[in-house]
């Protein structure tokens, strides 16, 4: 009997604690099994009525309002995973125990339990909250947006007078298959990737370029200088980018008006013509974004042993090989991860595109502005044109995007090896 | 040895650069000032357009900032204010605390789930969190927490967990591990080795962290947007952002005194607290 | 260990206490209340009185908010089912196409009398399938501003194309004529007068949205014509585009401007700017013909989440009856639609009032079905397009007309 301690206790778990009264646990079997009864009791009716919503999204209006059911149905499915991960842990942990009676060690007492759980329990502990707070606020809305893009959800079927369908790939096809709707998301992603590469790479190259001139060490009122350097990082950003949309105006901005009339250019059209849009964009951003760069690259230069640069020159190195060869290198391997992020950040950067413009301004051919990138397109889908099943399934094909880009690189890239 | 070939030659080449550097420097010092200056002045400008709007205004008047104060109809600042500092802060504390312990597990145990906890972390800052709008808006009204601040500070507080706990578990991982062997030697607990060790040596990267979760809300009108649906209850960057957008009622100068005053403290905060975040950023955020 | 716990399981307490206590004070907040009351921006004013006397009668509570009339709906979307939306609001009646799809406004019991104490375009404004959706609030309809300063009514030119020419003495810093052509809201007038229009009509008056008429030969020389004027620099770049209306504004209450066309929610801001303006009704176009200037409809209408339908009914039928109309049109200036008022002597009197009335007989409705949002959607930007030089009114219109039938027919 006693070797088939655990594979009979595992069985009994199927009903949460048994397994461990049969271990002679009591104690944790007992709290075990009140603790799953609870469970059931409180969220039985809820499990059926989410999975019953989820699966039909209603089939009665004014009474059924397909999106709650959505979501209510989300919700039911992200709890049953909770409770199918204790009740696998119950099994586990029953058929452990069961092992250690076979092999004649002791099980522990509740206290031993009460102790084991604080030892070994301890990183789930730390991380629980913070898991908790990912799970409903970051978890759950990914599973509704990708859930929202295999329905039909739009103006036409929008809540109270309609109900949702599920229509699985058809929005997808739509956004190739419908002329207008391929042609801007062919041109938005362009453009965002543009966007994206430009913009990050001019504010971490003007970054990077000004920490080294500021770092010379014969260059005076250094805190002086990087306390006006931050201004722009320390300024909330959206205050900035609608000042700059005033400043820009056509006819009765600043630049135009004032800066560009004192140097003798005539008017530039930043706000009318999409190209020049586009340059005033990349000139914000970089006002906007070197900042970061300028600081952590002047940490990063402080942390660089002076005896590299003095071995160097006593190697006969001119200042360009310097540069080229333990500076910069040093700088671009521990900043990869920095640099990184200034990628990611740019493809999602909604504020700058939204407020300065609007997106704006319009083109031919296109439902969204000259400027749109993914975001902004997917903001205005939903917001103003109660797209909301073509704007999850953009989201997820933007998402989709950018977590496999980013893994390749990470692949790529040595920094991230290190991981232990 | 230094070369003594030709000192006066080599005095006026580092001149040169070194008045080159300064030349540049000043230029962006211009470049950045200039925006600034400017909003500044229009918050003086009468008026509620900015083709009017100069710099040094010809006719100062302080009614926009008076108009901030009076606290009616669609212009609540004052509440704004009051709501966003709420907000920000809760934002901060919580998020500081979330991450900080995770980060402290991340780095100094192992259990299972551990590396792809990690990358889940990367990835998952990469999908901005706004475009789940409508689910954020869902939940919100299914659990009944529309216009509720706490709704959004847990929002908030989620956007915030994967990037920052990233940068605190790469600070952490440059914390020597001998410290906790020796602190556990003493007899201490986990807990108390967090406590007492790591976290007064992580001070840069917690107020890098800190100062994220701050900043975070007031730069979201998005999220709040939705969320927040009296005009009492919004946050500053909604109510801020209501008095451009309606083409009907845009007044740009109020507009621009309102983020005058929200402005200098948060600069302030930064300015103090500007060494730390050098050292913070370059310990925490390189090498992964 | 157990300073940890304690310290975890306490702030959960007090945030989970914390977070119940504020949904709950949310939201009695309005629950308050018998009846809420969308009203827009400035003209609470208007229904002050009458509001006042309601509460009087029924011994019920009412509580008003100010907010944007044209973002009402949009919000009533989110606010209606999360329960802090109104009973009552209002909106401009093309957005009622959308509403009565998306089934959030209630139908309106009138009986024949009340319908007929109404302008007859503006109860149809109202009905969507031979049903009554909302009562009829105010009419409105564009009308030319003068800056009386800056040019006498006899100067004034009877055509567009006798501002044109005064334009041409245009300096940097002062302009003879500004309107926003680059918006579908105001060229709509020079399309129409051109025989451009936007659905075509059957026997039944319904509108068949596959018939467009907005890159029809008329519509291409409406928007040809309008575009000299951008082409040719007599309008400043910076007031084409979403934020070109506050820079107009701005520009004529600083007397830069002698003439704008606007609307009639001017009326009251110029003149507490202290402006010494006029109105007139619209220039004449190089044809001969008037400008079928859009005809704005603004509405009250009942939220189908409203917890007080009858209470929120009657209500609706108190605020549009006669004499509160008179007092909202007294109070701000928003020219009713009931038919009685158009002989009232407060209203004839009134030079604005007048103007607008004279060019309403020009003025036509806009479609209220749901099909009309892809028609802002396209033609705003295919007109920004034309007037910025970077296209001609063909291309443009052809391919937004193009746009607006594909987007419907994939939508349904």
């Amino acid at each position: 009997m006693k070797d088939k301690q655990a594979p009979i206790s595992a069985v009994l778990s199927l009903i949460p604690g048994l397994g461990q009264l049969f271990n002679r646990q009591y104690i944790k079997g007992f709290v075990i099994f009140s603790l799953f009864t609870a469970f059931m009791l409180v969220f039985s009716d809820f499990f059926q009525a989410g999975m019953w919503g989820f699966v039909t999204l209603g089939t009665e209006v004014p009474r059924d309002n397909s999106i709650f059911l959505l979501s209510e149905g989300l919700v039911a499915l992200i709890i049953i995973s909770i409770g199918l991960v204790f009740y696998s842990l119950n099994i586990r942990d029953a058929y452990v125990n069961g092992q250690r009676l076979s092999q004649g060690k002791q099980v522990n007492s509740i206290r031993g339990t009460y102790h084991a759980i604080l030892n070994e329990g301890y990183p789930y502990l730390l991380t629980g909250p913070a898991f908790f707070v990912l799970l409903f606020s970051v978890v759950f809305p990914i599973l509704f947006t990708i859930s929202l893009a295999f329905t039909n959800y739009d103006l036409y079927h929008s809540a109270p007078a309609n109900l949702a369908d599920w229509v699985g790939l058809e929005t997808f096809k739509k956004i190739f298959s419908v002329d207008i709707w391929r042609n801007t998301f062919v041109n938005v992603l362009g453009w965002t990737v543009v966007w994206t590469l430009v913009a990050s790479t001019l504010q971490v190259s003007v970054g990077i370029l000004l920490a080294i001139i500021v770092n010379q060490k014969k260059l005076k009122a250094k805190k002086f200088i990087r306390t006006i350097f931050m201004l722009p990082w320390a300024v909330p950003g959206f205050v900035t980018i609608l000042i700059f949309g005033g400043l820009f105006n056509d006819s009765f901005g600043a630049i135009n008006n004032q800066i560009l009339a004192s140097v003798g250019i005539g008017p530039i059209s930043w706000m009318t013509d999409p190209n020049w849009t586009r340059i005033a964009l990349l000139l914000i951003q970089t006002w906007l974004g070197f900042p970061y760069i300028f600081l952590v690259t002047t940490g990063t230069l402080q942390s660089i042993p002076d005896e590299l640069y003095e071995a160097s020159v006593m190697d006969g190195a001119s200042a360009w090989q310097k540069f080229k060869q333990i500076t910069l290198p040093i700088i671009l391997y521990s900043m990869t991860p920095i640099i990184i992020t200034q990628y990611t950040f740019n493809f999602n950067n909604f504020n700058i595109i939204y407020l300065f413009n609007g997106g704006g301004p319009a083109v031919l051919g296109s439902n969204a502005g000259g400027t749109d990138i993914l975001v902004s397109w997917i903001y205005k889908l939903t917001m103003q044109n109660s797209q909301y099943a073509l704007a999850a399934a953009l989201t997820i094909l933007l998402s989709v995007f950018v977590i496999f880009i980013a893994l390749w690189q990470f692949r790529r890239s040595n920094s991230f090896k290190e991981v232990q | 040895m230094t070369s003594t070939k030709h000192p006066t030659g080599r005095i006026r080449r580092i001149n040169t650069s070194l008045l080159l550097s300064y030349l540049v420097i000043s230029i962006v010092i211009v470049i950045i000032l200039y925006p600034i200056m400017w909003t500044i002045g229009a918050s003086f400008n009468p008026g509620n357009s900015l083709i009017s709007t100069s710099m040094i205004p010809s006719k100062a008047t302080l009614e926009h900032y008076q108009a901030l104060f009076q606290n009616e109809g669609s212009l609540q600042y004052l509440k704004w204010f009051k709501n966003s500092i709420f907000v920000s802060v809760s934002t901060m504390v919580l998020s500081t605390l979330s991450v900080t312990f995770t980060a402290y597990a991340f780095s100094r145990f192992r259990f299972t789930g551990r590396k792809n906890g990690l990358m889940m972390f990367m990835l998952l800052q990469m999908i901005p969190q706004f475009s789940a709008l409508i689910a954020i808006f869902v939940l919100g009204q299914m659990l009944g927490l529309i216009n509720n601040h706490l709704f959004l500070v847990f929002i908030y507080v989620g956007g915030q967990i994967p990037m920052n706990t990233y940068l605190m578990k790469g600070y952490f991982d440059t914390i020597p591990l001998s410290l906790d062997e020796s602190a556990k030697i003493d007899g201490a607990s986990p807990t108390r080795i967090l406590l007492n060790i790591l976290i007064p040596l992580a001070k840069p990267m917690l107020s890098v962290v800190a100062i994220n979760g701050f900043t975070g809300p007031l730069g979201d009108f998005a999220l709040s947007s939705v969320v927040l649906r009296n005009v009492e209850s919004y946050t500053l960057p909604l109510g801020l952002y209501q008095l451009v957008t309606n083409p009907m009622t845009a007044s740009y100068t109020k507009f621009a005194a309102g983020s005058i005053l929200i402005s200098v403290p948060v600069v302030i905060i930064f300015l103090l607290f500007q060494d730390n975040f050098v050292s913070g950023l370059t310990a925490g955020g390189t090498k992964g | 260990m157990k300073k940890l716990s304690r310290v975890l399981l306490s702030s959960m307490l007090a945030v989970g206490g914390l977070l119940s206590n504020a949904a709950v004070s949310q939201v009695n907040a309005q629950e308050e209340y018998d009846l809420v009351v969308w009203e827009d921006v400035n003209k609470g004013i208007g229904i002050a009185a009458a509001v006042e006397k309601f509460e009087a009668e029924h011994g019920v509570n009412i509580l008003v908010v100010e907010k944007a009339y044209a973002q009402q709906l949009e919000d009533l979307r989110l606010d209606g089912p999360a329960g802090s939306g109104p009973d009552v609001f209002t909106m401009p009646a093309d957005q009622i196409g959308t509403a009565v799809v998306e089934g959030l406004v209630k139908e309106v019991n009138a009986d024949d009398a009340v319908k007929a104490s109404f302008t007859e375009a503006s109860i149809q404004s109202q009905t969507v399938d031979g049903k009554l959706y909302g009562l009829p609030k105010s009419v409105e309809t564009q009308i030319l501003f003068y800056n009386k300063d800056l040019i006498a009514e006899e100067d004034l030119p009877d055509t567009l194309e006798g501002w044109y020419e005064l334009s041409q003495n245009n300096t940097s810093d002062s302009f003879a004529f500004l309107a926003l052509f680059d918006q579908l809201y105001y060229t709509m007038g020079v399309i129409g007068g051109y025989g451009g229009y936007i659905f075509n009509q059957d026997e039944n008056g319904n509108y068949l949205p596959e018939e467009i008429g907005l890159n029809n030969a008329g519509a291409i020389e409406a928007v040809d014509y309008v575009s000299k004027f951008y082409t040719e620099k007599l309008f400043p770049d910076g007031i084409i585009g979403e934020q070109g209306i506050n820079v107009l504004e701005a520009l004529f209450v600083e007397g830069r401007v002698q003439a704008v066309i606007s609307g009639p929610w001017n009326l009251e801001p110029f003149t507490s700017a202290g402006l010494n303006y006029g109105v007139k009704e619209l220039p004449l176009l190089p044809n001969g013909e008037h400008m079928q200037s859009v005809a704005g409809v603004k509405s009250y209408n009942i939220s189908s989440y409203t917890k007080n339908p009858e209470l929120a009914e009657a209500f609706l039928l108190f605020i549009t009856n006669e004499e509160n109309s008179l007092v909202r049109y007294e109070e701000t200036l928003e020219v009713p639609a009931v038919l009685a008022l158009s002989e009232h002597p407060t209203v004839v009197e009134n030079d604005a009032a007048e103007a607008i009335a004279l060019q309403s007989e020009h003025a036509k409705l806009v479609p209220g079905i749901v099909q009309m949002n892809e028609v802002w959607n396209s033609m705003d930007p295919a007109l920004q397009i034309v007037m910025n030089g970077q296209a001609t009114a063909q291309e443009a219109l052809d391919i937004a007309v193009q746009q607006i039938i594909s987007t419907n027919q994939a939508l349904q």
